[in-house]
């Protein structure tokens, strides 16, 4: 293949040569132009030889050294769960997986012992969790370089009893790709379920499925993009944040002007990067796209939760969580994004159906001039996760309720397939009204999409979008977009004017002949 | 059937360059419109922009020839004839009746074409030019100017393509219909040479005449060399029109606003045209024919141009500056003229020649001199008051 990367020139708005094209590359130092060889052999300090007796242990030893990171994490959303963000028209509200609801497992209150798993802290079994404390920080989930820490099932965050805490802590250094996968590939319960861009694929994908992590390629890790500045790492999905900052970019290493071609730059100016180079997704793997809480609950007849596979393994059907589709090499759908987006907090009021999670803003006339975004809306790929889900019939708000307990009888719907009382419990937790009518409504939630970039060869081509049947952006209609748009009534009289010009010419050619020659015979028989 | 040199190198080159870029920008055009499928978008969209810029150089270049040759005139509108060229559009030409009008290098065009020609240079192509710019550099924001919209812009610019498109429908059918044989107006087009049934070419020809004979007064006004200069512009005539028979010649001249005369060698006029018998102010030609030309003269003037004439016997050729001549009525006029021989075998058998008539230039002139004149005098009074006191 000729997709070996010759990527050993680095530096500021230098030229790299994929063996394909050539582009433009800044604020990039290329793998083999840096030292990665640590600076320290972490195995060799006395304090991580002793016999922890359990994690907290060890974060206290981490941070006999590196006095203050504490302080740095239990500032990052990563650590708090939540960030204040404005929404317009709500204000500041604090957002993070603490409080949202998704239309996936649709949120962690009342179940945070199993949810906190993915919690980078030791201990989070419910509110009642000191966020203050230093030693509940998991050092070890991002920097273990072993590959041997897990967190225990349902331990609400602590490792696995298995884990060898000595091993991981002598050999800890910056996360890698697993550190992150471990829980943004994962999400959802199960791989690439929620995003569709992000995979376990990419510990070791092709060039084809991203063409910066690609084992084949420049192999990246997620950190090499999500710049981290203590402890603070930039990028945010919207399912969690509705501000246009703290964003990750294209442009900063690929800068404003990316390609040779004048008219694709200038396509930038209303279409996002993504859009053209990420024409599909879920390329490894599958991903959920529906998900219907409603027909949960369904046993066996034993009386057992049970599943049901689709033809490809996915799960299509599980007692516990209700029915699925997957569906892998997806085509995004696509919408006007100015960076900033609603959301559906647990105390408003239903409005629409299907509800929208977190719409996401922006139209072709928003050029970022009334709006706190300073950029003008693009068009921007989104996966569209759509489902069922509980709601209150009577107060119209969405329900968050208790899923998940060790032992029955404690109002967990997956283990005692109550949804009423799933509901009351879940719903008291928060501290939300719940009249006791419960249904379930169609929502809607959007992942604007990032990752697993496809090489420029599989990007869109023109006709993509410019053409007049199966249009890409057939669904945005509040502009004019050449090759797929037309006015029917101009069509109609041009059309109209060309036929009778050619009709006009025809009777005007056919009388000449017919006339003329009735003149001569005329003019002869004189 | 006889050829005439109808269209100049540039205006051939520029008529099919601009037709060769019209016709990739409409096929190109419509691609990006979604019409159909032919070059692939992405070079279409590319290259219907490099076609628009060569259009664009090449009005650039067009207008410039236009004015620099004065053939915009041809594009003036006028409705002189205008509803005669659609009836005959729509009726005459069915009967074999005649064109109402004719195709000269000065009035290229006829009525209908001059206001279908002009419509098309400062209503559709501006309109689709202007558009086209819009189009391609203000869809996004540029020197603070961005448009709300794209679509009446796009709307506008394929209206133009479509009006174009039928007008070229039409042209190419109305090439089929004006000339002398089927392609004859195309061939003209590619060659420059027009082919004419004679009456048409003799009306080329006097046209033509008009406009040398006008050169010529110029020069002569202007005081130039004046040996040959009828002879070198009537050799322009023939070059430029690519015709090269005398007697179109003759009678573009008994058309003209010059003067003819033929004298025979006895002093008898034999022939005088129009144009000599109202400069001369007789009433037909009935009145001159056999009279001798010392009725063209007072009589110290007759004296010089008997003189004159006498070298024209000899076989001299004479061009002559501004003399005075004599009318029917008795007054005066002033005209340039030229006497030449005419030879019958070896021996001279009359002469002839043109007359200018310069009796305003003369006036003027005297008029000019008159006041020169007066202010002089006026000065010298002036002059001698002062010195006086």
């Amino acid at each position: 293949m000729l997709s070996v990367v010759a990527l050993v020139m680095a530096g500021s708005g230098e030229q790299v040569n994929d063996s394909v094209r050539t582009f433009p590359i800044e604020n990039y130092i290329f793998k083999a132009d840096r030292n990665t060889t640590p600076s320290v052999d972490h195995s060799k300090f006395e304090v991580l030889q002793q016999t922890f007796e359990n994690a907290h242990q060890v974060t206290e030893a981490c941070l006999s050294c590196h006095t203050e990171r504490d302080k740095e994490i239990m500032a990052t959303s990563h650590w708090k769960w939540e960030r204040d963000e404005f929404i317009e028209g709500k204000g500041i509200v604090p957002l993070g997986k603490k409080n949202i609801l998704n239309n996936f497992c649709i949120g962690v209150a009342g179940s945070e012992a199993t949810c906190t798993r993915c919690h980078i802290g030791y201990g989070w079994k419910d509110k009642s969790f000191d966020f203050s404390e230093s030693t509940n920080i998991d050092c070890l989930v991002c920097h273990d370089n072993s590959g041997t820490y897990k967190k225990g099932k349902g331990m609400a965050g602590l490792p696995d009893p298995s884990v060898n805490l000595n091993v991981v802590a002598q050999s800890v250094g910056q996360p890698g790709t697993e550190n992150c996968g471990v829980c943004h590939f994962w999400g959802g319960g199960g791989n690439n379920v929620k995003h569709g861009d992000l995979d376990v694929a990419m510990l070791d994908c092709s060039r084809e499925v991203d063409v910066h992590m690609g084992r084949d390629t420049e192999n990246m890790s997620c950190v090499d993009c999500h710049k981290t500045e203590k402890h603070q790492m930039a990028g945010k999905v919207y399912a969690l944040s509705s501000e246009n900052k703290d964003r990750v970019t294209c442009t900063e290493c690929h800068t404003k002007k990316p390609h040779l071609d004048k008219i694709l730059n200038d396509h930038n100016i209303r279409i996002a990067c993504q859009t053209c180079h990420i024409p599909v997704y879920a390329k490894a793997n599958a991903t959920k796209m529906w998900w219907d809480w409603s027909t949960a609950g369904r046993l066996d007849e034993d009386g057992k939760p049970m599943h049901e596979n689709d033809a490809y393994g996915n799960h299509n059907y599980l007692s516990i969580k209700g029915n699925f589709v997957y569906d892998d090499d997806v085509i995004p759908e696509y919408f006007w994004f100015n960076g900033l987006a609603n959301h559906q907090l647990i105390t408003d009021k239903i409005e629409t159906v299907p509800v929208q999670m977190n719409s996401l803003y922006g139209s072709y006339l928003d050029k970022g001039a009334s709006q706190s975004s300073t950029e003008q809306s693009k068009i921007w790929p989104v996966k569209v996760h759509r489902g069922k889900q509980p709601y209150d019939t009577i107060n119209m708000t969405l329900i968050q309720p208790k899923l998940w307990d060790k032992e029955q009888g404690k109002g967990a719907y997956w283990v005692d397939f109550d949804w009423d009382e799933a509901s009351r419990i879940g719903m008291e937790y928060i501290g939300q009204p719940y009249s006791g009518a419960f249904g379930f409504i169609e929502t809607e939630m959007y992942w604007p999409l990032n990752h697993q970039v496809s090489p420029a060869s599989e990007s869109l081509k023109c006709v993509d979008c410019h053409t007049r049947n199966n249009s890409r952006l057939a669904s945005l209609t509040d502009f004019y977009l050449p090759g797929r748009d037309r006015n029917i009534f101009l069509d109609g009289f041009g059309v109209i004017v060309i036929i009778g010009a050619i009709i006009g010419v025809i009777i005007h050619a056919m009388l000449r002949r017919y006339l003329r020659r009735k003149y001569f015979f005329q003019k002869e028989s004189n | 059937m006889e050829r005439i040199y109808i269209y100049k190198v540039f205006e051939r080159f520029w008529h099919w360059s601009q037709a060769l870029i019209i016709g990739f920008l409409g096929i190109t055009g419509f691609e990006i419109h979604g019409s159909f499928s032919l070059f692939g978008f992405d070079f279409a969209v590319r290259w219907h922009t490099y076609a628009a810029w060569a259009l664009v150089i090449l009005i650039v270049f067009a207008i410039f020839w236009h004015f620099t040759t004065g053939e915009w005139r041809q594009y003036i509108p006028t409705t002189k004839m205008l509803k005669e060229q659609f009836m005959y559009y729509i009726g005459g030409i069915f009967n074999n009746a005649p064109h109402p009008t004719n195709k000269t290098v000065y009035n290229k065009f006829n009525p209908l074409q001059r206001i279908t020609y002009l419509g098309l240079k400062i209503l559709i192509i501006p309109v689709i030019v202007s558009t086209g710019f819009l189009y391609l550099y203000f869809q996004y924001p540029k020197f603070g100017i961005e448009f709300q919209t794209l679509e009446p812009i796009a709307l506008i610019h394929t209206f133009g393509a479509y009006i174009l498109l039928a007008f070229v429908i039409a042209h190419v059918y109305l090439t089929t219909v004006t000339g002398v044989k089927f392609l004859s107006s195309i061939k003209a087009m590619i060659t420059g040479w027009e082919e004419m049934e004679e009456e048409e070419i003799k009306i080329v020809v006097e046209e033509e005449m008009e406009v040398a004979l006008k050169i010529i007064r110029s020069k002569l006004d202007a005081g130039d060399d004046k040996s040959a200069i009828l002879d070198h512009a009537l050799e322009e005539v023939e070059e430029k029109l690519g015709v090269k028979r005398e007697t179109y010649f003759r009678d573009a001249i008994s058309q003209s606003s010059a003067g003819y005369f033929c004298i025979s060698k006895d002093g008898y006029y034999k022939e005088v045209n129009d144009a000599w018998i109202k400069l001369y102010k007789y009433d037909s030609r009935d009145e001159i024919l056999g009279k001798h030309y010392r009725l063209s003269r007072s009589e110290e003037d007759f004296k010089e141009l008997e003189a004159t004439v006498a070298k024209v016997l000899k076989g001299e050729t004479i061009n002559h500056g501004e003399v005075k001549r004599t009318c029917k009525d008795g007054s005066e006029g002033y005209h340039t003229l030229t006497l030449s021989p005419v030879y019958i075998g070896d021996e001279i058998d009359c002469f002839e020649g043109f007359i200018i008539d310069t009796t305003a230039r003369y006036l003027a002139e005297r008029e000019m001199m008159k006041k020169k004149l007066r202010l002089a005098e006026w000065q010298q009074k002036k002059d001698e008051e002062k010195e006086n006191n």
